[in-house]
């Protein structure tokens, strides 16, 4: 009995769904012997960082607050990547979504009452979405790409920031600290599990995950995503216009995104300060990516980044592994992710072993 | 401005021109087969981290650039496999791989983190290095030089060498080549194995000449101004030559406006610091909108190919 390696008439679904989880098990096996070979404790760093996270029911709040980000940000940039639009600046909107929300939280500062925090979050949806809008306007007027534009507005936001807390928005009151005032209890996030961290960002991402897979799976605009991204010449003839797929992914990905920027900003960090900038928008990518470019998908891809960063925070404190282990073993899961995905396009196949030998 | 004045100001830029044009040369030929490869950040801090190892354990500048090309290759590998043999999505492999390089390097690189790396000094004897005029030429790294002859080195195999037209051939069309009987595959990896080679030089321009030692994220995004300035260049070797000098330009106006006042005091460092950046955005509208639609890339970019059809 021979194996020959052959295209699959129609990708596997079950590989579709496997992939994943076979990408996070060989990370697991992978990462243990590469942290042995680097003089760690390999096994140890593996179960500190997958398991702990949990097998500790004292982390899972920390779970919640972490997954929450990934989550809001991974399901735009799964609708955005759907449409084969490569928003890859999701960390440039995030900063400028909180930056938006801050904004009107200092304007708001000397008032109260219950309309405040919608409006932060409202403005830090705008400002992230209109921070988006920068590289659809280049990429469908000028046809500017918008991986590189994404991707340098990025680096520009991270400057706008430092501007802002080191400049006109620092606080009168840090004693020359780089930040802004601490928001009122009007402009911070509720917590919503009495007694635990848990804010309201956690159940924001679980509705906004159901409600992109109920607009993705049931509406005209989701099919006009996945029939941009599938098949781009099939959507011009049925009269779906290529430019308004990149509008509306840029701006629902850059609105999440802000959102996210600004649940972080009045949550866990309660100001602005110049550490404010934590990688969530590039992580959400492996999330999107792990998470099959699907709403529900990444609910859980989500939950299983944020096992790694608080894993690694617990491996940092009872191991002392650096924290750059994380990014390691995350860049393996994406990456044995993708070449897991071969299978879901090819297979083995039995064949008989051909009875003529060659010639001799 | 007299020469007092601007001649480090030349030497400033030339230096911070270098690791960009030695990476953006080296993506060039990667994409010239029509392959994009988004990793180039993660091979420039992975040749950077490699670098400043080798220095600080050997102390041999040479073999440090040695170990930072293979080192870069190495990761350049990882990508060709996935993205030319399984044929996974090219950007987020490239992807994938910036990240690795990042999480890697910090981690492998933590115990010399902030060790000062001894630098490779200027090529040419101090008598014409160290003159206040004639520095302007000869006061360089070997690195600076041997950007410049890469340049000329890769302008000269893709347009006057047939590996170089075969090359050009199946970026533009990949299934023509192949029923010609080219290695599309091979020859894709041989481009992807010298774009991460270039990369890892790269990247040992930081710990060898600007930044003597290693940090994490070294490289501050110059692996992304590459790529931009591929683009820049429309896949033109020469033109390439002229985009790192101006990026080098803008980057060495940020270091002029943090140590010194006057004039740049009109905006604030910040503005300094994101001025390549939104650069890099206005130049890729303004090359747009001169081509009018045109954007002369290899017409295969990016696109996945497997000869089974």
């Amino acid at each position: 009995m021979q194996f020959r390696l052959e295209k699959r008439a129609e990708p596997s679904r079950l590989m579709l769904y496997l992939a994943p989880i076979l990408a996070l098990a060989i990370t697991a096996v992978l990462g243990a012997l590469l942290f042995s070979v680097m003089g760690y404790d390999g096994i140890g760093a593996v179960r500190e960082i997958f398991l702990t996270p949990l097998t500790n029911p004292y982390k899972w709040q920390d779970l919640a607050v972490k997954a929450s980000p990934l989550v809001i940000i991974a399901v735009g940039l799964s609708v955005a990547y759907r449409a084969n639009v490569w928003n890859i600046g999701a960390e440039g909107q995030y900063i400028v979504g909180a930056i938006a929300g801050t904004g009107v939280a200092l304007l708001t500062y000397n008032l109260s009452g219950p309309w405040i925090l919608p409006l932060m979050l409202v403005a830090g949806m705008a400002g992230g979405a209109a921070y988006a809008a920068i590289p659809a306007f280049l990429r469908t007027r000028f046809r500017v790409n918008e991986i590189l534009t994404t991707l340098m507005l990025t680096y520009a936001s991270v400057n706008l920031l430092n501007y802002l807390v080191f400049g006109p928005w620092k606080s009168p009151t840090a004693m020359g600290q780089p930040q802004t005032v601490l928001f009122s209890l009007d402009q911070s996030l509720p917590y919503v599990v009495p007694g635990t961290i848990i804010h309201l960002g956690t159940p924001i991402a679980i509705a906004v995950a159901l409600i992109v897979w109920l607009v993705m799976s049931r509406s005209v605009f989701g099919f006009q995503i996945r029939t941009v991204g599938l098949a781009p010449h099939a959507a011009r003839y049925g009269g779906f216009s290529a430019d308004r797929t990149v509008w509306m992914a840029l701006l629902l990905s850059g609105a999440l995104a802000g959102l996210a920027g600004i649940l972080e900003a009045a949550g866990p960090f309660g100001r602005l300060v110049p550490q404010f900038p934590t990688n969530y928008g590039f992580t959400a990518i492996i999330v999107a990516f792990l998470g099959r470019l699907h709403p529900i998908g990444c609910l859980f891809a989500g939950i299983i980044l944020a096992i790694t960063f608080v894993g690694g925070e617990v491996a940092q404190t009872t191991m002392r592994l650096p924290f750059a282990a994380v990014g390691v073993f995350q860049a393996m899961v994406l990456f044995l992710l993708l070449a897991a995905d071969f299978f879901v396009r090819h297979r083995f196949r039995a064949v008989e072993p051909k009875t003529s030998a060659r010639p001799a | 401005m007299n020469s007092a004045l601007i001649v480090p100001f030349i030497v400033t830029l030339v230096a911070a021109s270098t690791p960009i044009l030695l990476a953006a040369l080296g993506e060039l030929v990667v994409e010239k087969s029509g392959v994009l490869n988004l990793g180039v950040e993660g091979m420039m801090l992975i040749g950077a981290m490699t670098t400043a190892a080798v220095m600080l354990t050997t102390g041999n500048p040479y073999l440090a650039i040695g170990s930072a090309a293979l080192a870069g290759a190495f990761a350049a590998l990882l990508f060709a496999v996935l993205t030319l043999s399984l044929s996974a999505n090219q950007v987020a492999t490239g992807l994938a791989l910036t990240i690795l390089g990042t999480g890697l390097t910090a981690l492998v690189g933590r115990p010399f983190t902030g060790q000062p790396v001894p630098t490779l000094g200027p090529l040419f004897p101090p008598a014409l290095a160290n003159d206040p005029i004639w520095r302007v030429i000869f006061g360089y790294s070997p690195l600076v030089y041997l950007s410049l002859a890469m340049v000329v080195a890769v302008w000269f195999f893709l347009m006057r060498t047939r590996s170089g037209l075969i090359l050009r051939a199946i970026g533009e069309s990949d299934t023509s080549a192949h029923s010609i009987g080219y290695p599309v595959i091979g020859v894709r990896y041989l481009a992807v194995l010298f774009g991460g080679a270039m990369a890892g030089i790269g990247g040992a321009c930081f710990p060898l000449m600007l930044t003597p030692q290693w940090a994490e994220r070294l490289t501050a995004g110059r692996g992304w101004i590459a790529l931009a300035l591929v683009v820049f260049a429309a896949w033109r070797p020469y033109r390439l030559l002229a985009g790192a000098y101006i990026f080098g330009l803008l980057m060495t106006l940020e270091v002029y406006a943090k140590t010194s006042g006057g004039g740049f005091r009109i905006f604030p460092s910040e503005f300094w610091a994101a001025l390549p950046y939104l650069a890099t955005i206005l130049v890729l509208v303004l090359i747009s909108l001169s081509r009018k639609g045109s954007t002369s890339a290899p017409a295969c970019l990016g696109k996945p190919f497997s000869p089974a059809g």
